[in-house]
């Protein structure tokens, strides 16, 4: 049994039109997914519905068994999927400690706060250094960090992250994908969408590609990265920059 | 053309050629307005023929200068989406300019009334200048800035009689038809104002509008001026609400800032718009129309104004919640608007 | 000198009040993006409300704030269920909140005149008239306790934004609604919470104006905007701005009022507005251009 599954989903902005076309998926507990395909294919909408920022018009996302039903954002989070959106993701008139504090802001045990804000220390001491720095004054791969970093907090089953490499540094973005990997160790089922292909299927467990709002083909990560077709259609550019860095 | 422009994103090429291409306005159409203008041309005549004339007369020039009012302020208002609670300032600078030559010199406003709308188109220029930088609310919020300080310095300046304002002489003509040359005249401005906005509504610079109100971004991208496009339409709406201003005082028999420069005035002009239908040719006429009677009829059932704004607040708010689209909005998204309404 | 630092004593006592006619509003804009053109006829009735239980029951305004502030409220949280939770989403929300506002300002207005009349009203308690020396400046009373007051109340803000749950989310939503989202904050509870404490605190207002400034129905008008153009002048959404910009403004309009003439003060709001439009039209405190 699937740990959270999307079935037949319908899904687009205002009076546009859908850009999720019945779209279905299956994520099981432990393994890790990157998501890729062209842009306007879906990736990002996607998240935002499994968030519930976005509700869809039909189908149903199921977690844990118990269907959603247009649940709210926070709602969602409480019931351990949590969301690190693309860009500005952090506060930036609060402190880093105050970020992650908000981060749990669902938790209502002060002890439980600390011992996870510790352990957000540990795997970020960039971020234990600069507790008292506001979020909207550190650089992008801090703020990316301190973005990931307030996600833990609630202590996620599932985190889904849209484009984190996004707009970093190469050597940035290397330490980015480092720190997502001791997330998976720590068991956290990781769903990723990633504009730089390859990386991500090199991280993750299992690929899955969108394509015109519905899902074209998914495997094995590995399998995805070496068949031909798909290098092909969908890899064809991030062979290239994927091979440079 | 409501629906084309919530569907399409900007400047699709479906929407340019609807809105660029105006269909030929049917026969049937015409004769309506014909048979409309005869009856609005003979009215003053007819004092023979019926018992309440100045009533009938009045209420009908009250009618026509709503008409004017609320067709100008949908140039901006409605077509490019920038809402302004400031016009009534155009009312009263219109209406000054006519009453300040009248009570120093004798010079009637019947020459100066096209003065009192240059002079309002004027300060649509100026003001535009400063309160078109922003967007959104931001404009809102200069617009009732600007009512303000003028009413704040008409009230200061004793050469324009300051809180009090100026007493006007009535017209010298006999008594019997002191109303008809008022009727005419907001028939010229309230006929004006129709025209104006549909000959914006059928052109370039009308679907520019159109194209700021749906995404300003995206019309810049798209090289449609947007600065000077919204000044200039800030300019033209105010034309004819300074003329009527300047008529309307010299009916009046007086101006005074509190009368001319007020909110009040402004919130009547946004509601009929709204409640018409903003960015359509016959909405804002239909909402005068609708909300000139509701008021009538609500003076004369309850005899209080207070009841009056009562009345114009709940229908503002339900038509927001329940028909943003107005009356000829509504109508036509459920294809049901009669074809002497559909001028767009 | 000495005139021109009574002057700004008096400025500060009016700025005082003014930040805390304004606090609110700046409040409601930076949490939930509504510009509430019916702020001010909040505090205008809520000065009707106290003005009539001073007369009937003797009940002092300053001590009504005590029912004032719930009672407005409830009242706020209910308009923000029963009105702007429907318009959430709409297209153009920013400007459909505007009209939607003017529409219910034009409401309670014409209620308030249709029950209450069109005449001046001022509440005369004792202290109206009383007024304390410091050296040789006159400080009047009523505007010290009502300087004061404000300013206890708008420390208690600070305190509630700063140190509970609530406060931080709502400062969260201040700052970036979709993370607010996503780190479990419930944007729509939140709202509500913050356009409550909005009109609570154009309630507390209500309480000065009824004895400050004699007010009628229609008066609303003039105070939004001159609220309104000092809540730009601050930067539309910063509680910092609207602070300053009501200190600022309060001196300056006093001084215009002593150096020009008694009906030129609100012209200080006016010139700020446009003037800020002209240099800076983020305003003062505002990070983002107020489009």
């Amino acid at each position: 049994m699937a740990l959270l599954e999307i079935r037949n989903v319908n899904a687009g902005y205002g009076k546009g039109p859908d850009i999720l076309k019945g779209l279905s998926l299956e994520v099981e507990a432990g393994t890790s997914y990157c998501i890729i395909g062209p842009n306007g294919a879906g990736k990002s909408t996607l998240l935002k519905v499994i968030s519930g920022l976005l509700p869809p018009r039909s189908g149903e996302v199921v977690f844990r068994d118990v269907p959603f039903n247009g649940a709210r954002p926070d709602q969602v989070l409480a019931s351990g999927i949590c969301f690190v959106p693309q860009d500005q993701a952090v506060f930036p008139e609060m402190s880093v400690k105050e970020n992650l504090t908000i981060g749990a802001y669902l938790e209502k045990d002060r002890s439980v706060i600390k011992e996870r804000m510790e352990r957000v220390f540990d795997l970020f001491p960039i971020l234990a250094e600069r507790a008292s720095q506001d979020g909207g004054t550190m650089s992008g791969g801090q703020q990316q960090m301190l973005a990931l970093g307030r996600a833990l907090m609630i202590d996620p089953a599932v985190m889904m992250l849209d484009e984190p490499s996004l707009g970093l540094a190469p050597q940035i973005a290397q330490q980015i994908f480092s720190t997502i990997r001791e997330l998976e160790a720590l068991g956290i089922t990781i769903v990723m969408v990633e504009q730089n292909a390859v990386r991500g299927l090199e991280l993750a467990d299992w690929g899955v590609v969108l394509d015109l709002g519905i899902v074209r083909f998914e495997g094995p990560a590995d399998t995805i990265l070496d068949d031909p077709r798909i290098r092909e259609l969908y890899l064809g550019k991030a062979v290239g920059s994927g091979g440079t860095t | 053309m409501i629906e084309d422009r919530a569907d399409a994103g900007g400047l699709e090429p479906e929407v340019v050629e609807a809105v660029a291409a105006p269909k030929g306005p049917g026969r049937s159409r015409w004769g309506v307005v014909a048979v409309l203008l005869v009856g609005l041309l003979l009215l003053p005549l007819s004092r023979p023929f019926i018992d309440s004339y100045n009533y009938t007369v009045l209420l009908a020039t009250n009618g026509l200068m709503w008409i004017a009012l609320a067709s100008s302020w949908n140039i901006l208002g409605g077509y490019s989406g920038y809402i302004s609670l400031g016009h009534a300032v155009f009312l009263g600078v219109g209406g000054y300019v006519a009453a300040v030559p009248l009570f120093y010199y004798g010079v009637s406003p019947f020459l100066t009334a096209l003065a009192g709308g240059l002079a309002a188109v004027a300060l649509g220029l100026v003001a535009g200048l400063i309160t078109l930088r922003t967007r959104g609310p931001a404009f809102i919020i200069s617009t009732i800035a600007l009512l303000f300080m003028f009413l704040l310095i008409f009230e200061n300046i004793d050469y324009l009689g300051g809180t009090a304002g100026l007493p006007l002489p009535v017209v010298p003509i006999s008594r019997d038809w002191l109303k008809a040359p008022f009727f005419y005249a907001m028939l010229i401005a309230a006929v004006g104002s129709i025209v104006l906005s549909y000959q914006v509504a059928h052109s370039k610079f009308g679907l520019g509008l159109r194209a700021i109100a749906e995404d300003e971004t995206k019309a810049e991208v798209a090289g449609v001026p947007t600065r000077f496009y919204k000044i200039i339409a800030f300019a033209l709406s105010a034309f004819w609400v300074g003329v009527a201003g300047a008529m309307w005082g010299y009916s009046l028999a007086f101006v005074r800032p509190t009368l001319f420069f007020t909110v009040a005035i402004s919130a009547q002009m946004v509601l009929m718009a709204i409640i018409g239908g903003r960015g359509t040719v016959a909405g804002p006429v239909i909402g005068a129309v609708l909300i000139v009677a509701v008021n009538e009829f609500s003076l004369t059932q309850f005899g209080s104004s207070e009841i009056n704004i009562l009345i114009s607040g709940v229908l503002l708010v339900t038509v927001l919640l329940f028909f943003p689209l107005g009356i000829v909005g509504t109508l036509r998204e459920k294809r049901l608007l009669p074809a002497f309404l559909d001028w767009d | 000198m000495t005139e021109i630092l009574q002057v700004t004593i008096f400025g500060l006592l009016l700025g005082g009040v003014y930040a805390l006619f304004a606090s609110g509003l700046t409040l409601a804009f930076g949490v939930m993006r509504i510009v509430n053109l019916a702020h001010a006829v909040f505090i205008v009735a809520a000065a009707y409300a106290t003005f009539f239980a001073f007369e009937e029951l003797g009940i002092d305004p300053l001590v009504s704030i005590i029912w004032l502030v719930p009672l407005f409220f409830i009242l706020g949280v209910g308009l923000y269920m029963t009105f702007f939770v429907r318009i959430e989403g709409s297209p153009r929300y920013v400007e459909m909140t505007v009209l939607l506002t003017f529409g219910i300002a034009i409401m309670i207005e014409g209620l308030l005149g249709w029950r209450f009349t069109g005449i001046y009203r001022q509440t005369q308690p004792s202290y109206l008239t009383d007024a304390y020396f410091w050296g040789d400046y006159i400080v009047p009373a009523g505007q010290l306790y009502a300087a004061l007051l404000s300013l206890i109340l708008l420390i208690a803000l600070w305190l509630f934004l700063r140190f509970t749950r609530v406060g931080y989310g709502i400062r969260a939503t201040m700052q970036n609604r979709d993370a607010a989202q996503l780190v479990g904050v419930n944007v729509r509870r939140v709202s509500a919470i913050s356009f409550g404490i909005s009109t609570a605190f154009a309630g507390a207002g209500g309480a000065f104006m009824s004895y400050l400034f004699p007010f009628f129905p229609f008066r609303h008008w003039q105070w939004i905007a001159l609220l309104l153009a000092l809540v730009v002048l601050g930067g539309m959404g910063s509680l910092k701005g609207a602070v300053a910009g009501a200190l600022i403004l309060g001196v300056a309009s006093s001084l215009v009022v002593d150096q020009i003439g008694a009906g030129w003060g609100p012209m200080a709001f006016y010139a700020a507005l446009f003037g800020i439009l002209l240099v800076r039209p983020q305003g003062l405190f505002g990070k983002e251009a107020v489009a």
